[in-house]
């Protein structure tokens, strides 16, 4: 066996000038954060179409319209020339009016660029409203979305989290559960939350979807926490590690997806929480499920052992996909492109190339240019990706099928679907099935009917 | 309950000038935001087709477009994918500024896709920092092949009526001057993506429809899919004509100031009357007032069985009208119209200020036209709180209706008052305009009527209102 560490061929994106981006900037990860925690009100602190990265955001931590409420300062030239900070504050006062638990004030490019105090502001007013107001400095440039889901729960942590907890025996903090390209992402979270129920351990906090203010508060009670992202929440991890001694599970091993990666984070997890034998017992069982629905409900995706295929993923569910590709589906990448890039993701896509004797070309941070630049010279059979390789791929010979899987994807989806889990298996299986068939359904008529 | 709930009654002129004595604020609340104006400019640029748009920006702005716009036209408007690019501004770029990136970027976008047009959209961020995007395009458009061109979109700039605008102004210096005259040849103005949020692609089929039955041809629909080539010939035109006279509006009138292209004022083909001005508005320019009539006479005769039923549908009857998928108030004083033309009073309710102040010239046009409709504002429409979950106007709504003895309801499914509603959302597949238009709306002002004494869904009044 040769040395594949040294054959895997780990490209950055070129510094290139002109990006066609996969992501979303800091003030919409921030957004994202923000909109999970329940019956808040969010506050940005920008122009106006800032604001509808904020309504972006609200759709993606599935908020409900009756319980949530968005406001925006709506900045204009008069407010980028002299400051926003009487416009801000005005609008915190009337929103008064609408009764909410928290406000939190997001503040974007332009507000930032022209010194906005929004801390001092929201300071000020927090005694003259009856809801705590958090400011959460987030402009756009400031980085990427994940970046944005790092600042906002590094604020809310330094700002919420209260140090005079006793350890709650065998609970857990849930991290950016919200950073993950499934597209019912929070379906994810629920089996996570399953599990550890099934293992005895408890969650105090999820950091953030349906969060109320007192898991923020009660987090440091956690004994140990659980990132749910591979893009996002790591330093919010070691945050919890180092001001409170949260201990951190499942580190440096791929999410669980697939029946390899589920079983692994599984076992893992038993360990922990010292129950390795009940981790066992689900680890078989839900093999057991798979196998048997496979074969009761017309599982027909052998035809694809051996294909070449290209991930076109986040982090999150891009490096887990891998093994899943290689050993339940019997597929070869070839290329691995994912959106983001962290030095802990780089290190454990690496190990899980190392592992599985794999050499394709890997992207990270990648564009769609590079993308499609990757497709038409690799033409792979097949692609896990999103909605939107699916028409990058048109006119590319060669590229017979595109796994939507990754948001966003085509099709209206009402129930959540999770990928981690066993369940999560078929729900990809199922996926990627209607997929393949998809491809052969007739797309003309030969002849016209004769009623 | 009715009285304590209005806000303003009275005319479509009297509140036109409630709004110019800044007696009814004309802004929105902080919980109701329209797209900025770089997102409205976007919608222009994305509307021409093998344009590279460089937002001088972070990626947020970008990928939010192109997500929205970009893909929307890969799925629902036929339209391949192609590159909506950015410059990643970041920290360091806030600090030293942007522009050698902004100039190397162009070159970049040149060469990777070779593009006919390169549009530079800026930013709130290269905008504040002071990055001229308007002089580096200048000085890039000698070292690329593509067309250069760039828009001061910066979103605190404006609001988003004026991305349209400036978008529409700045598409004017891609056209040259005209080595001929193309007869018998039009422009349709006022497209963004593909028609507009408020019309369906269907609409615009049935404006060609009948404007290929005149034996008129369209050089571009601007910026409706159109070439750089089109837009470049643009001047070679006998007339411009817009769907609606609001969208054409801006560049239809600079058109005609520089180059003496006359510009077909007319409104939207809601209805016999409203077709027929546009179908007029389009002929008498050209000179083909005959081939018109006679395409109005085929036409209207093909259609009489459903416009006699629409008259006893809305004869006699209160109209009351109101559009809150997109509550521009275009579309409900078009709506209006038509419903007038069929003998209903018509009553407009809950147009916000802020869309007469944005709407003004299209407003005030629409009025010489004779157009002035009773108006109702309901306090509700002003207040603080999702717009999608206005439960407070649905009430007021129902109150307004419990006035009337005839009433029937023209507007948005996610209405039910307690009178027939005839489902006039625009998110349909097919035409509400021209004459196939007036054969929809009558199929769906019968079963309005048909239905009009079933409940509304429980579920439907639970998601919607709570």
């Amino acid at each position: 066996m040769t040395d594949m560490a040294e054959a895997i061929d780990l490209k950055i994106a070129a510094a290139e000038r002109c990006h066609d981006p996969y992501l979303r900037c800091a003030f919409y990860g921030a957004a994202q954060t923000a909109m999970g925690v329940s019956g808040s009100c969010v506050l940005a602190h920008s122009p106006q179409g800032c604001y509808q990265l904020v309504e972006i955001a609200f759709g993606w931590q599935s908020e409900d319209y009756t319980q949530t409420e968005i406001l925006c300062t709506k900045l204009c030239e008069d407010e980028i020339v002299y400051g926003g900070e009487t416009a801000l504050a005005r609008t915190i006062i009337e929103a008064k009016s609408l009764k909410v638990p928290a406000m939190f004030v997001l503040s974007a490019c332009g507000p930032e660029i022209v010194g906005d105090n929004i801390s001092s502001v929201c300071e000020e007013l927090s005694m003259k409203v009856d809801f705590k107001i958090i400011p959460i400095e987030c402009a756009g440039f400031r980085g990427s979305q994940y970046d944005g889901v790092d600042i906002a729960l590094d604020t809310m942590l330094k700002r919420l989290a209260v140090d005079d907890k006793q350890k709650i025996p065998d609970s857990v903090c849930l991290i950016a559960p919200h950073a993950n390209a499934n597209p019912t992402w929070m379906a994810d979270l629920a089996w996570v939350k399953g599990t550890l129920a099934k293992l005895g351990a408890n969650v105090v906090a999820t950091l953030t979807h349906r969060t109320t203010l007192s898991e923020f508060e009660n987090v440091a009670s956690a004994e140990k926490s659980i990132v749910l992202s591979h893009d996002a929440g790591q330093k919010a991890a070691d945050h919890l590690y180092r001001e409170f001694g949260v201990e951190q599970l499942c580190r440096g091993i791929p999410l669980p997806i697939g029946l390899t990666n589920a079983s692994r984070w599984l076992i893992e997890l038993g360990k922990a929480l010292d129950v390795a034998g009940v981790a066992e017992g689900m680890v078989a069982e839900g093999e057991r499920m798979v196998v048997e629905q496979c074969r009761r409900k017309g599982f027909d995706l052998f035809s694809l052992s051996r294909l070449s295929t290209a991930i076109v993923a986040d982090a999150t569910v891009g490096i887990p996909i891998v093994r899943l590709a290689v050993e339940d589906l019997e597929m070869v990448p070839t290329l691995v492109s994912l959106r983001s890039s962290g030095k802990a993701a780089e290190e454990l896509l690496g190990n899980e190339l190392r592992d599985l004797r794999l050499n394709p070309s890997v992207v990270y941070h990648t564009d769609l240019y590079q993308v499609r630049k990757s497709l038409a010279e690799m033409r792979p059979k097949t692609v896990f990706g999103s909605n939107i390789e699916r028409h990058a791929a048109e006119g590319l010979d060669g590229i017979d099928y595109v796994f939507q899987l990754i948001n966003p994807i085509q099709r209206f989806r009402m129930i959540d679907r999770e990928y981690f889990g066993y369940t999560g298996i078929l729900n990809l299986f199922e996926s990627i099935q209607n997929d393949f068939w998809d491809r052969y359904r007739s797309k003309r008529r030969r002849y016209e009917a004769r009623w | 309950m009715y009285k304590e709930r209005i806000a303003f009654q009275g005319t479509l002129r009297q509140l036109l000038e409630k709004v110019e004595r800044g007696e009814m604020i004309p802004k929105l609340q902080a919980s109701h935001a329209p797209p900025c104006k770089f997102w409205t400019a976007f919608m222009v640029i994305n509307g021409i087709r093998h344009t590279v748009p460089i937002i001088h920006g972070p990626t947020g702005c970008t990928y939010s477009v192109a997500s929205a716009y970009k893909m929307g036209s890969c799925e629902y408007r036929g339209v391949p994918l192609e590159p909506t690019t950015c410059t990643s501004l970041g920290e360091a770029n806030v600090i030293y500024g942007g522009e050698r990136e902004l100039l190397e970027a162009i070159r970049e976008a040149d060469v990777k896709y070779h593009p006919d047009l390169i549009v530079v959209l800026s930013s709130c961020c290269s905008g504040i920092i002071g990055d001229d995007v308007e002089t580096i395009a200048r000085e890039a458009k000698d070292t690329v092949k593509a067309r250069v061109l760039a828009i001061r979109s910066e979103g605190f700039g404006g609001d988003f009526r004026s991305g349209y605008e400036d978008a529409f102004s700045a598409i004017m210096d891609l056209m040259d001057p005209p080595e001929k005259k193309m007869e018998d040849t039009i422009n349709i103005l006022g497209a963004r993506v593909g028609p507009t949020y408020t019309e369906w692609a269907e609409d615009l089929d049935e404006i060609r429809r009948l404007v290929d039955a005149m034996g008129v041809k369209i050089n571009a629909i601007i910026a409706g899919g159109c070439t750089l080539e089109q837009i470049r010939r643009a001047r070679e035109v006998e007339l411009n004509a817009s769907w609606c006279y609001d969208w054409g509006q801006k560049i239809g009138q600079l058109m005609e100031e520089r180059y003496g292209i006359p510009y077909s004022r007319t409104g939207q083909p809601y209805g016999l009357r409203a077709t027929e001005e546009w179908i007029m508005g389009v002929a008498g320019p050209l000179g083909l007032e005959r081939r018109a009539e006679e395409l109005i006479r085929k036409e209207t005769g093909q259609v009489m069985d459903e416009v006699q039923y629409l008259r006893q549908f809305f004869g006699g009857k209160t109209a009351i009208v109101e559009v809150t998928e997109y509550p521009g108030p275009i579309r409900a004083l078009s709506l209006a119209s038509m419903a007038e033309e069929f003998g209903a009073h018509p009553v407009v309710v809950n147009i916000h200020p802020y869309t007469i102040k944005e709407r003004m010239p299209s407003i005030k046009f629409l009025l010489e036209q004779g157009q002035n409709p009773e108006v109702i504002l309901t306090k509700g429409l002003f207040s603080l709180g999702t717009f999608r979950s206005s439960h407070e106007t649905e009430e007021e709504l129902k109150a307004i209706v419990a006035e009337y003895n005839d009433a029937i309801y023209l507007g948005n499914p996610r209405r039910y008052p307690d009178v027939p509603m005839v489902n006039l959302t625009t998110s349909t597949g097919y035409p509400h305009y021209g004459y196939q238009g007036i054969r929809n709306i009558a199929t769906l002002a019968e079963s309005a009527m048909r239905n009009s004494t079933r409940p509304r869904s429980k579920l439907f009044q639970q998601v919607l209102y709570g």
